[in-house]
């Protein structure tokens, strides 16, 4: 093929910008994606930048099925909704039965449990990223009374904005998440002033 | 683990799953939940159920996005769909792609010749037919 032809440059021109717009538009969506993608993926902090500037966020919506009952909650299997426990105190705990932390944690809450449930407050587990059957297991060998929800898709752990397990919230009784403690709960004492603080209605 | 020597093996099971906690299939996984999804399908192949079995059992307990690949019906078959239709897309798009850039390169015009030549050739050719 002899090099002979002089290429069209107006024509030239045209398709290269064309071909810049197609390729911009492209890059474009892959970005929106990718943002979409992180801020789905939990990797948004509004929960704890409200609560860093003194307010109360909401608790997110969330439905799951009953690991253990308790008051206020439908019998095992059967669907709970945060929403359900309005008027109550929640302190709501996201736990794994693989989870090292959470085995030294889960006394402390069933001691806040045994203390604080006459006074409307429930203690309520969230098991996440485990099998029902290794859930329960726990449960018994760590004589725990508090009910717990089981969550085997994600959904607590990304609604509630958690990195990791075991993570605690304490919920007050309109609703507004008051406290969050990414981490172990070390001691009753941690949780009880806000405890007392969200019953007496401040 | 025993068993006959062409029984089901964990990881078997493990690569059609994703580990909830690190995101990458279950036989290439190590962190505690997955050790004790392996545990959970060791039991259930010691126990005789099949591949499938063991599968849908752990969708029960993770839900669908457990699995690591998407499942063939329904709206997840986009994900299968919409890589072929790329590909066969693309491949036939080579030959249009091809024809486009060699008439952009001018392959495809005969070279042009100078007006006095075309008439030397004209002539000539007019001669030699006489």
């Amino acid at each position: 093929m002899p090099p002979t032809a002089d290429p069209d440059e107006a024509g030239g021109d045209r398709r290269r910008l064309i071909g810049l717009i197609v390729g911009a538009v492209a890059a474009a969506l892959i970005v929106v994606l990718l943002v979409v993608g992180l801020m789905n993926r939990g990797m948004s902090t509004t929960i704890d930048d409200a609560l860093e500037t003194g307010s109360r966020p909401p608790t997110p919506a969330l439905t799951l099925p009953v690991l253990v009952s308790g008051p206020g909650l439908p019998p095992v299997g059967q669907d709970a909704s945060l929403s359900d426990l309005k008027g109550t105190v929640v302190v709501l705990n996201l736990w794994a039965s693989w989870c090292d932390p959470c085995k030294e944690e889960s006394p402390v809450l069933e001691r806040l449990w045994r203390a604080n449930r006459d006074r409307g407050v429930v203690v309520l587990g969230v098991d996440i990223q485990d099998l029902s059957s290794d859930a329960l297991a726990f449960i018994r060998e760590y004589g725990l009374t508090y009910p717990s929800l089981r969550d085997g898709t994600d959904d607590a752990k990304s609604a509630l904005e958690a990195t990791g397990v075991p993570e605690t919230y304490v919920i007050d009784r309109t609703g507004r998440i008051a406290l969050h403690v990414a981490g172990p709960v070390g001691s009753a004492a941690q949780l009880q002033g806000t405890i007392n603080r969200v019953l007496a209605g401040k | 683990m025993a068993g006959p020597a062409l029984s089901l093996t964990v990881n078997e099971v493990a690569r059609e799953v994703r580990c909830p906690t690190c995101n990458t299939p279950l036989d290439v996984s190590n962190s505690p939940a997955a050790d004790r999804m392996k545990l959970f399908i060791a039991d259930r192949i010691a126990n005789g159920d099949d591949k499938q079995e063991i599968i849908d059992a752990l969708v029960v307990e993770f839900g669908r996005g457990v699995l690591a690949t998407p499942p063939k019906s329904g709206f997840d078959l986009v994900a299968w769909i919409v890589p072929i239709v790329l590909v066969v897309g693309g491949l036939a798009a080579i030959p249009f792609a091809t024809r486009a850039w060699a008439r952009r390169r001018g392959g495809a015009s005969a070279p042009e010749i100078a007006p006095e030549d075309a008439a030397r050739l004209d002539e000539e050719l007019r001669r030699r037919d006489a």
